[in-house]
């Protein structure tokens, strides 16, 4: 069996491991979704609906499930790994135990790991001996691609064989697929936009209007801009597809989890409970604190996470947060120094 | 290269190259006869800057020869022209060697490292020997040396050191000797062939000549490919990874990945032609010196072109027979000690090795690794995979390198003068504190003790969170001998004291010198540890 004929691998059945699932099986492709749980996973087969993420969508008939990471393995070369951050690691080392050197993995994951700052490509790095690795991300509110909206995402890697390993069985009219070689800015903005879009929730949840938010999303650009040149990543990732396209749709979609925790944040509601009531996870409360503590490491000035933060971990109320950005000093928009 | 392999492989990368270049222009590269007019072009260049170098007249002749047929020749004629320039070039860089001779250095180089130095005849040298001490002496071999001995055997080796001095080539061909291994082909730069004994011997340890005024692209392939089927023959390779001597003094950080990428292609073909040994690992090493011969033209160097160096320089202290004299005479009086450290061994992926040869990914998993080059038929080449997975394998080289690095009394007192000056000069914008920090006064010797042992401390908190190998200091950190042992060293061979002591003060005396020794410790975060301000500096 050649590495086309082989399943396509999606590990984990949340909302968008499910959606690229689907859109592999849509296009024809076998593909194989590993779960952690096996009733959910025999469900998913047996409905063809993922009832707890994604309700009442019909999910493609080529798609079949396993709970046992060394089929996944054994059957697929190609492995997109949509797992939460929080639990990201634990599952790739175990199924690193797994893998061999021709295996490719694809982080679906936005977000980066707590305490180690680590993006998802550097943990599938540090955890399996695998070397092609890639990172798909972009503005892909799950539900819409599984409506068939129009949308694209970008994939990126190093190996530009990952690139078409990857466009080959997710491209289609309904879901472009744009390559990038620069893996570190496009997990950056896919990382870093999640608290963006919590502050999104924030300002509407408070009932500014789209002067705020438009302002909320320039700024927000410039500070995921100014913290990838930091890291090394090419500012021109951040005006594209995986940056400001995934800011705006999370900055104003009541379908992006995120946003909607800024909502609930809005209204008073303790976080504990929005999360509860959200059931599912939202990458940028982690996000948050990961994004804070580098940036007091590395002494960059990112008010707009740094507010996000105040409120999350910090008791701040959402106005005053808010109220303490805006009272920020006159600065020049590009150079970024007070003017006043 | 033993004589019985010099033809084979004269015929095997000719070869190769010709193939490549043919299979190329058919895939929409270069034609043959752009490739052979870019080589016209370069080496014409070339040859007008030594238009009475008698060595040169082969290659005119040649190239006139090329000029003319040129314009009316078949594409097969292009061929045979291309061949025969390739061969030209070829049969200059193949290296002989001759057992004998090298037999007759490494009996001669453990009682002397005049050898090296002089530049008269061997009878001079020879005369000499009874008073030098012995090399081995001088040399501490530390780390991974069993497993590299153990890998010479099991595969190929690419030794990839940290490169200090030229000086460094010479203690590593030693330091191999010692350790009973075969001698490793390397190429070295035209300027080491200048002293004509040195140039002998180089030849005969393994040594080609690397002519870096050659800029035609058919040139460099030869070198990549010369090296490459050397390793395929199972000739042991030395690289230094950092491409040339560190300008700042401090471990390399950036590699050029040249010869690490041949790596992969040899390992490659050995794995397509099921080789019985296929395997290539890499080395890194890392050498320290208390004094480095060269440091003041280098770190000069380094300032001056912040960056942009020059990338060959002819006029240095290793031009120079009796300073190299003097610089050795000094070691030898210090009774200094040149530490070699042998990291871990790395396969071409960057994956450690173990002692018995099989590779293992960061959770101490087996690892094969053909898999990474296995496509659909079998083994097989991949530019672009491959390069990324050079770069990979550089990464991890550099980690190596630094993890391993190896601090002596004059990194430790100039790491800590250094800091404490910068931190009273901190407003000074930084080439005017290097050119006025004399007057920032001299930092009493207690607190460089109190500094140091912060320093210590420091370091010991990295070897626990395993940022550096288990003894960083090789020789014991005790402030006060630190600070002793560095003013001996800094207080000899360089033209300017480095550091002085007066009364109970540290005063800098060349501030260049000064940062020079300090940059081996940069890059790791330890600089707030001398003092808090420079934490931003870090």
């Amino acid at each position: 069996m050649t590495a086309t004929d082989k399943p396509i691998g999606v590990l984990g059945g949340g909302a968008f491991g499910t959606t690229l699932a689907h859109l592999a099986g849509s296009n024809g492709h076998e593909t194989l979704l590993w779960m952690r749980n096996e009733e959910r996973a025999a469900a998913i087969v047996g409905d063809r609906e993922n009832k707890r993420y994604l309700p009442g969508f019909k999910l493609s008939e080529k798609i079949q499930t396993t709970t046992a990471l060394a089929e996944m393995a054994e059957r697929c070369q190609l492995l997109l790994v949509a797992i939460p951050s929080s639990s990201f690691r634990t599952v790739v080392r175990a199924l690193g135990d797994h893998l061999h050197g021709d295996h490719v993995l694809v982080s679906a994951t936005k977000g980066l790991e707590r305490g180690s700052f680590a993006r998802m490509t550097e943990v599938l790095r540090q955890e399996t001996c695998c070397l092609k690795i890639g990172a798909i991300s972009g503005p892909n509110l799950a539900v819409e691609i599984l409506r068939g909206v129009p949308g694209g995402t970008v994939i990126a890697s190093a190996f530009e064989q990952v690139v078409h390993m990857v466009a080959r069985p997710l491209h289609s009219p309904r879901f472009r697929i744009y390559a990038s070689h620069d893996l570190l800015g496009v997990e950056l903005s896919g990382a870093v936009k999640n608290v963006l879009a919590i502050a999104g929730g924030i300002a509407r949840g408070m009932g500014f209007g789209d002067n705020t938010l438009a302002m909320l999303i320039s700024r927000g650009l410039n500070e995921m801009t100014r913290l990838g040149a930091i890291m090394g990543a090419a500012p021109e990732t951040f005006s594209g597809m995986a940056g400001v396209g995934d800011l705006v749709v999370t900055a104003f979609s009541d379908l992006s989890r995120n946003h909607r925790v800024g909502l609930g944040l809005a209204e008073g509601k303790p976080l504990d409970q929005i999360l509860e009531d959200l059931g599912q996870v939202a990458e940028g409360v982690p996000t948050a604190r990961v994004v804070k503590e580098w940036s007091d490491a590395h002494r960059v000035r990112l008010p707009i996470c740094q507010g996000v933060f105040e409120v999350l971990y910090e008791g701040a109320k959402p106005a005053d947060a808010l109220e303490k950005m805006l009272s920020l000093p006159s600065m020049w928009e590009v150079e970024s120094t007070d003017i006043t | 290269m033993k004589e019985q392999d010099r033809e084979r492989t004269i015929v095997e990368v000719v070869g190769r190259i010709v193939e490549a270049t043919r299979l190329g222009a058919n895939n929409g590269g270069l034609s043959v006869e752009d490739v052979l007019a870019d080589t016209l072009y370069f080496e014409q260049q070339r040859l007008k800057k030594s238009p009475r170098d008698r060595d040169n007249n082969a290659y005119r002749k040649l190239y006139r020869s090329i000029r003319q047929q040129l314009p009316r020749t078949s594409v097969s004629e292009q061929v045979e022209l291309l061949r025969q320039s390739t061969d030209r070039f070829a049969r200059e860089v193949v290296g002989k060697f001759d057992p004998r001779v090298y037999a007759f250095t490494t009996r001669v180089l453990p009682v002397g490292a005049g050898l090296m130095v002089n530049a008269v005849s061997p009878l001079s040298l020879i005369s000499r020997l009874p008073e030098l001490p012995s090399l081995k002496d001088q040399v501490v071999l530390r780390g991974a040396t069993e497993t590299l001995k153990g890998l010479a055997n099991k595969g190929t080796v690419i030794l990839a050191p940290t490169h200090l001095s030229n000086l460094d080539s010479i203690i590593l061909g030693y330091s191999l000797f010692l350790l009973g291994l075969p001698p490793f082909t390397y190429g070295a730069g035209l300027n080491l062939f200048a002293n004509p004994l040195l140039s002998f011997f180089m030849h005969n340890l393994g040594a080609y000549k690397v002519d870096r005024r050659k800029q035609a692209g058919l040139y460099k392939q030869v070198l990549k490919e010369y090296a490459t089927v050397s390793m395929e023959f199972g000739y042991h390779n030395l690289f230094f990874p950092g491409g040339t001597r560190c300008r700042s003094g401090a471990v390399e950080s950036h590699l050029k990945l040249g010869l690490l990428g041949c790596g992969l292609q040899a390992y490659i073909n050995n794995l397509k032609n099921n080789k019985e040994k296929p395997n290539i690992y890499i080395v890194p090493c890392t050498l320290s010196y208390g004094l480095v011969l060269e440091a003041a033209t280098l770190i000069d160097d380094h300032l001056k072109a912040a960056g942009k160096s020059r990338y060959i320089i002819e006029d240095d202290e290793f031009s120079k027979p009796r300073q190299v004299l003097n610089f050795v005479k000094e070691l030898i009086s210090l009774d200094a000690r040149i530490v070699m450290n042998i990291s871990e061994p790395l396969d071409p992926f960057g994956n450690r090795v173990r002692p018995d040869g099989t590779s293992e990914d960061g959770r101490g998993r087996s690892v094969d690794p053909s898999r990474y080059v296995f496509t659909g038929d079998g083994p097989d080449h991949d530019a672009q995979r491959d390069t990324e997975y050079t770069r990979e394998a550089g990464r991890a080289v550099v980690r190596s390198l630094r993890q391993d690095a190896t601090f002596l009394s004059t990194n430790l007192l100039a790491f800590t003068a250094f800091c404490l000056l910068r931190a009273r000069g901190m407003d000074r914008q930084f080439y005017r504190f290097l050119r006025t920090a004399d007057d920032l006064g001299g930092i009493p010797l207690n607190e460089v003790h109190l500094a140091l042992e912060r320093l210590r401390d420091a370091l010991r908190e990295k070897v626990r969170a395993g940022e550096l190998g288990s003894n960083p200091v090789p020789f014991g950190f005790d402030p006060q001998s630190v600070v002793a042992d560095g003013l001996k060293y800094f207080g000899t061979y360089h033209t300017h004291e480095v550091l002085a002591r007066r009364g109970d003060r540290l005063f800098p005396g060349d501030m260049k010198l000064l940062y020079y020794y300090h940059n081996r410790l940069t890059g790791y975060g330890l600089e707030s540890a001398i003092d808090e301000r420079l934490r931003g500096d870090q």
